[in-house]
């Protein structure tokens, strides 16, 4: 029996601590999840186990015992690791071939007939069959990930380490993933010990265990960890009850309440821990600010917006609208490209063809943008902030940046930072803080100058489901207060609920562009928005 | 080591360095430095428009000024002016140089006494004003020597070094194109050596390496061979650079010339390995290969200046870089040809040896199988 013993492991980088000791016990032919957010501690844990990082505490594989990447290099040959990142572990010029015989070589696998065999089975599992000269990085992101994945397999790992592997991929490569997953599972008997930043996966997985802040804060088939909060879980409440959680058409409450029970999702395993460790959730209000009436009715309107790199086409006649008062999802897996289209919206990239009206002004060159620039508010992915100044002199920054008097400054600081919540944290380094934290003063920076418009590029990944959850609140807000309208870009399918209106990207093209509303009507039988999104990418 | 692991990996690099096209700066950055640096660099001054007033009209006088008409450093022309007439004619420019040779300058010499010739440089070019001035002092401390009675006395005069290159059997490319070779020899392969880990680092397929039984010496050989392939092959290409473009002779032997440049490039994709070690983007692996290699090769290679005439801190500073020792290996094939029989090529090839032992291993215990 494969069996895996982790036994007070710990993980530091430099000063920084990367996980708390944790422990845990694993078999083979199971399929445990590792579930949080980026930095919660998923990845360190599996460098450890692939002794791939240094540690302290003990881990015990196949009969052996090591505490040290050194010592872990008699089960390595045994052990199979892909790490977080899209077809990371791919060279961009080798093809589809090339990487399995290199993979092969340095695994040192004979390759007889039998390896044959299963090395077209693999093939023909990751759909990759007809591409084997096809080189890596002229692959789509999910066959990429396939091929990373397989590139894995090869030579039959007993213990299968798999960070992130769904993160960012299509929903159709994404079944398709967790279908070779099983299928090798059932044969091989593998463990394989699988993280996820997306709750819907826990379902797929035997175990489960919950990341937090370097800890797991709960553990168990997820059946179990959602019957176990089942009782604190109640329809939204019209009005705050005290040391209770409302949210997203849920309240949460340690304390029994009069309200009427509701289903919960594993989320509600994180807010109950919050509540437990921190209590309610700092309320978080918008600095007030005049209506500006004069501003037309769309906002912005794309025609025909098309993006070439090369041969390559990014963005492929594209048009959209964005209305006062509305938050638009732009939604679509990595490369689907969501980001060249907002970089054309700010003129970061040229437009190699269509028609951009902003704010009803036809945008043609550069100078036209430049009076748009005050009203427009933009947050970049892995926001764009100075990691060598406190989150005041970054704030002080962006509002010189936009020309704000500077009297005002201070005090508009002041105000954002009570506001949105991160008042303590005013004098901190943004390295030095949660991502949570880091997400919601990128938006102070980019709304300090009272924009009519706020583009956010993948503001979400990485950050923790109650931070998550806090931040719509406050985009949902700031929506109401301001009549601001919002263009957000995701990859997690199940925040397109909280957008008025949803645009699906696929390779570089709109496949659909409606509200949430009408979707749910056109799929009767989709019971999230995974299960549409499916339905799109299977009619095609 | 398991040579099926180093096969697989030194396969995927060339193909990697040929797919990437950085198989186009493996061949053309070499030559190129080559080239620039070869017909780029001219520390001689020819052709010195001079002209000499010669007040003594001695056997002595005539005896210098003769040197400076037959020499192909000065254009000179003789005439009868006052001194600030010409000194205007430097203010034209119209000359570069006057000398002025006073009257009873024989006599003088002839007595041993002191006697002074006035030298006028035009100094608008600083490096060659001095060159200039290096050249007119070699030419009269020499026809002094010459003409002197005494030897002790001649040798209490000449305190001044004449500058190497005032030799009419060096040409200026036998200085240069040995000491770029072997600049680039450092540069080229340094930088080849630190992309090509650094790479997998910044791309994270260096996760094959830490999570699979690759062993640290399987993985450093499969990353340093193939740069000492691509640039072994550099060794031949610039060597016939040198001797059909810049038409250098060739004394030594080709043998000492292929084994010193193997152990320098094996230095070289040392210090490659040592910046992988410490940096984990491309961009920054290239630029800090780039600074470490460049300025020691440059200043210290005694391209630009000969060890023998630098201050006594850079003697010992160039004797610290390992590019002395081969540029000396390297001046010797090409020009001189003593080959081993000289105890100093000997000692100078058995310190490049120990240098690229050292640095090797050094480079190899500070690369760990772990994420840093």
């Amino acid at each position: 029996m494969n069996r895996l013993q982790v036994r007070k492991v710990s993980v530091t980088y430099r000063k920084k601590t990367g996980l708390k000791p944790v422990s845990l016990e694993a078999t083979g032919g199971e399929i445990v999840g590792l579930i949080g957010a980026d930095g919660a501690g998923k990845s360190s844990l599996m460098h450890a186990i692939a002794g791939a990082k240094s540690f302290d505490g003990e881990i015990k594989f196949d009969n052996h015992i090591y505490s040290s990447p050194k010592e872990a290099e008699k089960v390595k040959g045994s052990i199979g690791l892909m790490p977080q990142g899209l077809g990371l572990i791919l060279y961009e010029q080798l093809s589809v071939n090339e990487h399995l015989d290199f993979f092969a070589d340095i695994r040192g696998i004979r390759q007889d007939s039998a390896f044959k065999t299963y090395r077209e089975r693999l093939l023909h599992m990751a759909g990759l069959s007809d591409f084997t000269e096809r080189q890596a990085g002229k692959l789509s992101g999910g066959m990429m990930q396939k091929l990373a994945l397989i590139c894995t397999l090869l030579h039959r790992p007993k213990l299968l380490l798999l960070d992130e592997p769904t993160t960012g991929v299509d929903p159709l490569s994404r079944m398709e993933l967790w279908d070779i997953l099983n299928d090798i599972i059932a044969k091989e008997k593998t463990l394989c010990i699988v993280s996820t930043a997306y709750m819907a996966e826990a379902t797929k997985m035997d175990r489960v265990f919950l990341f937090e802040d370097g800890e797991i804060i709960d553990k168990g088939k997820a059946g179990e960890l959602i019957e176990k909060v089942r009782p604190f879980s109640y329809e939204a409440a019209p009005e705050p009850f005290e040391k209770s959680i409302t949210i997203h058409g849920y309240t949460y409450s340690l304390k029994p309440l009069k309200l009427k029970p509701k289903e919960p999702t594993l989320d509600a395993v994180f807010f109950i821990n919050f509540i437990k460790k921190y209590g309610p959730i700092p309320e978080i209000s918008i600095v007030h600010k005049d209506r500006d009436e004069d501003v037309p009715a769309t906002i912005m309107e794309a025609k025909g917006l098309t993006k070439r790199f090369g041969e390559f086409v990014a963005n492929d006649h594209i048009d959209m609208e964005l209305n006062r008062g509305e938050i638009l999802g732009l939604l679509g897996a990595n490369g689907a490209g969501k980001t060249t289209f907002i970089k054309m919206l700010l003129g970061l990239l040229p437009i190699d063809d269509g028609e951009l009206f902003l704010l009803g002004e036809r945008i043609k060159s550069s100078d036209d943008r430049q009076i748009l620039k005050a009203k427009i508010g933009y947050v970049s992915q892995h926001f764009a902030l100075y990691k060598g100044m406190s989150v005041r002199e970054n704030l002080r920054y962006f509002a010189n940046m936009h020309h704000i008097e500077s009297e005002r400054i201070s005090g508009l600081i002041r105000e954002y930072a009570n506001t949105l919540g991160f008042y303590r944290y005013l004098d901190v380094l943004p390295t030095d803080l949660p991502m949570g934290i880091n997400q919601r003063f990128s938006v102070a920076a980019a709304i300090m100058h009272e924009p009519v418009v706020l583009f956010l590029d993948e503001p979400t990944s990485g950050v923790d489901v109650v931070a998550r959850a806090v931040f719509w609140e406050m985009l949902q807000r700031l929506k109401d207060e301001w009549n601001i309208a919002i263009l957000i870009t995701t990859h997690y399918m199940s925040e397109a609920e909280f957008c008025d209106r949803v645009v699906l990207l696929r390779d570089g093209k709109k496949i659909t562009d409606d509200t949430v509303k009408n979707l749910y009507q056109i799929h009767p039988d989709a019971h999230n928005f995974e299960d549409i999104f499916l339905d799109y990418y299977n009619s095609n | 080591m398991r040579i099926g692991v180093i096969k697989a990996y030194f396969k995927k690099e060339l193909l990697d360095i040929y797919r990437s096209k950085l198989i186009l700066m493996v061949y053309i950055m070499p030559s190129m430095l080559l080239i620039l640096f070869g017909y780029g660099i001219k520390t001689e001054v020819t052709h010195t428009r001079t002209l000499i007033i010669d007040n003594d009209q001695s056997k002595a006088s005539y005896d210098l000024v003769s040197t400076f008409e037959h020499s192909k450093y000065f254009n000179s022309e003789v005439k009868n002016l006052s001194e600030n007439r010409a000194l205007d004619l430097i203010k034209q420019d119209k000359k570069d140089l006057i000398i002025i040779i006073p009257e009873e300058f024989e006599k003088h010499l002839l007595k041993g006494l002191k006697t002074s010739v006035g030298v006028y440089i035009d100094g608008s070019f600083p490096s060659r004003a001095k060159t200039t001035e290096n050249y007119v002092n070699g030419i009269i401390y020499d026809t002094i020597m010459k003409r002197s009675v005494s030897k002790a006395e001649s040798k209490a005069l000449i305190t001044i070094n004449a500058r190497n290159l005032f030799n009419q059997s060096l040409r200026d490319e036998d200085m240069i194109v040995p000491g770029v070779i072997s600049l680039v020899l450092l540069i080229a392969p340094a930088v080849l050596s630190a992309l090509l880990i650094v790479k997998e680092k910044e791309n994270g397929t260096i996760f094959n390496f830490y999570s699979s039984s690759v062993k640290k010496s399987e993985f450093l050989a499969a990353k340093l061979l193939p740069v000492l392939l691509l640039h072994g092959i550099n060794i031949f290409i610039l060597f016939l650079w040198a001797i059909y473009l810049f038409e250098l002779p060739f004394r030594g032997s080709f043998l000492l010339y292929t084994f010193s440049s193997l152990i320098y490039i094996i230095i070289s994709l040392s210090v490659g390995l040592l910046v992988s070690i410490i940096t984990s983007s491309q961009i920054v692996a290239y630029v800090l290969t780039l600074i470490i290699t460049i300025i020691p090769g440059f200043l210290y290679s005694g391209m630009l200046m000969p060890i023998s005439s630098m201050e006594e801190e850079s003697v010992i500073v160039a004797h610290i870089y390992p590019v002395m020792y081969y540029t000396h290996i390297l001046y010797d094939v090409f020009l001189v040809g003593d080959g081993l029989s000289a105890s100093k090529n000997v000692l100078y090839l058995i310190i490049l040896v120990g240098y690229a032992a050292i640095l090797l291993t050094v480079g190899s215990l500070l690369l760990k199988k772990r994420i840093a």
